[in-house]
């Protein structure tokens, strides 16, 4: 059997899912706080090839000692092994929306192990119970006068309590600080994950830890530096021009393997129908 | 089926509704009292693929692979900023001139009903209903509500109106008579809460009681020392505060959006096409 017939299957499967999660992208072109995927293609575990043999000494009880030749390592192909949030920062544009806010990166450590920067987040009250954070400050106020988002989830405040306003009539200062009338009123929470890479991401732009543990408070983090922008929002942060051509460039993979695989069915063909042909 | 379809289908949808919005701006750009509305999006439900429990390499990320499937208008929210005011020079042309304060209409609901909405369009005329009395109504002629939740009727043959700062409206009479009605005026503190009944009126969300919302609340009627809150002004009205220059941009900005995934399906198709061609 010809070993590259599923090598090449493989790669249309994983170029197939590549350009799944480039069209999810484009299609969140427009989402407030939306962090472009990134897909990881890695190729299966390489095999070693060995040839099984004997050889014959010319004795009296015709001995033979078995013998096995390491020939190399084969590839048998591709996978999409997983997923990466791009988290640098979106753009800022500007809304009519008091109860819109912006998260805006300052400066962010960088994790020793994994090389990846650190990143900041709201955090919301998910209704499973326990937090969820997100990017997305596309909030509003509900009928009892929370702070809530777009799908209802509570706000929470730096000291993890929802946020209950008179009216949208409020001042929100660069740190945080709600303030009604002068007064401080509420102060905005927002979460800092050393490795956000270790966050699953869900549908609504929330990000929730693996183990349902609550990230630590970014105020006051050492070198996390952060402001936010009332009547701001966090723009989507795929560029437009390389998810086109990264898809272009997915597709034509795609259609390069599927030429092999032609290939080996000609090949093939040829193998059953001609070979042997008296 | 591949996934790029349907992931491409489903944001189709939700940005043709984004048009909606927009076109419904712009179409309403010159409508008195009216608030532009703005679409925003989240992201659709993401499923997690386990296709690789058993892989050991090293990863970065939490086990599976976790597939978007698309965008969709997470909430349309109304811009409640206050509109630029346009001279008219008509007593009965009235505007407020503080964000969030409304006037009280009593819009018929059903047979004899009649159902108190908000609205910010002040174009009010008299319209006659019988023994030379006639009655305040606004320009789809629905009777405008005092403070008391009443109808304002009065006796025809009135020389003019004038407006107080606190929303008083006085009905003058050649004889030097004058009569006093203070119109119905709302502070709504919830402006999100509140319902687009049709046009330019607001209404109390009608699962209210369901959602356990208060109406104290939601909403504030202005009374007694609280109409020195009031803003209004005779002889303007409040323009639209539709940005037309803001809607073209995200009208071009969804239109790109709609190519973009309109572009997707096309791939997809191609590439269904050529698994077909493979043989």
């Amino acid at each position: 059997m010809f070993k590259g017939f599923y090598t090449v299957a493989t790669g249309m499967v994983s170029q197939q899912r590549k350009t799944e999660i480039i069209t999810n992208n484009m299609a969140n072109a427009n989402t407030p706080g939306f962090k472009s995927d990134q897909s990881t293609i890695r190729s299966f575990p390489d095999m070693l090839i060995s040839a099984v043999g004997k050889t014959n000494i010319p004795t009296e009880n015709n001995l033979s000692i078995s013998q096995n030749d390491q020939i190399g390592s084969v590839n048998t192909g591709v996978y999409l092994q997983e997923t990466l949030a791009n988290y640098t920062q979106g753009s800022i544009y500007e809304t009519n929306q008091n109860t819109d806010v912006a998260l805006i990166d300052g400066t962010m450590p960088v994790d020793e192990e994994s090389g990846q920067a650190g990143a900041i987040f709201f955090r919301l009250q998910h209704a499973d119970g326990g937090e969820a954070y997100t990017r997305n400050g596309n909030f509003t106020l509900d009928g009892e006068g929370y702070l809530v988002n777009a799908q209802g989830l509570y706000v929470l405040s730096a000291e993890g309590e929802r946020i209950q306003l008179q009216n949208d009539q409020f001042q929100l200062t660069q740190d945080g600080n709600i303030l009604v009338n002068n007064q401080v009123a509420a102060s905005l929470g927002v979460s800092f994950s050393a490795n956000p890479n270790t966050l699953v991401k869900q549908d609504n732009g929330l990000y929730r830890t693996v183990d349902g543990a609550n990230l630590p408070t970014a105020f006051g983090q050492d070198g996390v530096t952060f402001s936010m922008q009332q009547s701001y929002l966090e723009g989507s942060n795929v560029d437009s021009a390389q998810s086109m051509t990264d898809l272009l460039t997915a597709y034509r993979a795609f259609e390069a393997n599927q030429k092999v695989l032609q290939a080996y069915d000609k090949s093939m063909e040829k193998a059953v129908n001609e070979i042997g042909r008296v | 089926m591949l996934r790029t379809m349907i992931t491409a289908t489903n944001t189709l949808g939700q940005l043709q509704s984004q048009i909606d919005t927009i076109s419904s701006n712009i179409a309403n750009s010159n409508t008195a009292g009216y608030k532009a509305k703005e679409a925003t999006f989240s992201e659709l439900l993401y499923q997690q693929y386990n296709n690789d429990k058993l892989d050991s390499t090293v990863r970065n990320s939490p086990v599976g692979v976790r597939y978007g499937v698309g965008a969709y208008l997470g909430q349309i929210q109304t811009n409640y900023a206050q509109g630029s005011l346009q001279a008219t020079n008509r007593d009965l042309d009235l505007a407020f001139t503080k964000e969030s304060q409304y006037f009280n209409i009593l819009m018929p609901d059903g047979v004899n009903g009649q159902r108190t909405v908000y609205s910010r369009q002040g174009d009010f005329y008299v319209s006659p209903t019988e023994n030379g009395q006639v009655m305040l109504v606004n320009g789809d002629g629905y009777a405008v509500a005092d403070s008391d939740g009443n109808a304002i009727n009065f006796p025809d043959n009135v020389s003019s109106f004038s407006l107080s700062e606190d929303g008083t409206l006085a009905v003058n009479y050649p004889d030097g008579d004058s009569l006093n009605f203070e119109l119905g005026i709302t502070e709504l503190q919830k402006t999100q809460v509140m319902e687009q009944v049709s046009g330019t009126y607001l209404g109390l969300p009608s699962n209210m009681n369901e959602l356990g919302y208060n109406e104290a609340d939601i909403l504030v009627d202005l009374q007694g020392a609280a109409r020195t809150d009031v803003g209004l002004t005779s002889g303007s009205l409040e323009n639209s505060n539709v940005d037309l220059s803001t809607e073209m941009s995200s009208l071009i900005n969804a239109q790109r959006n709609y190519q973009f995934s309109s572009r997707a399906i096309s791939i997809a198709d191609q590439m269904l096409g050529l698994i077909n061609g493979i043989r």
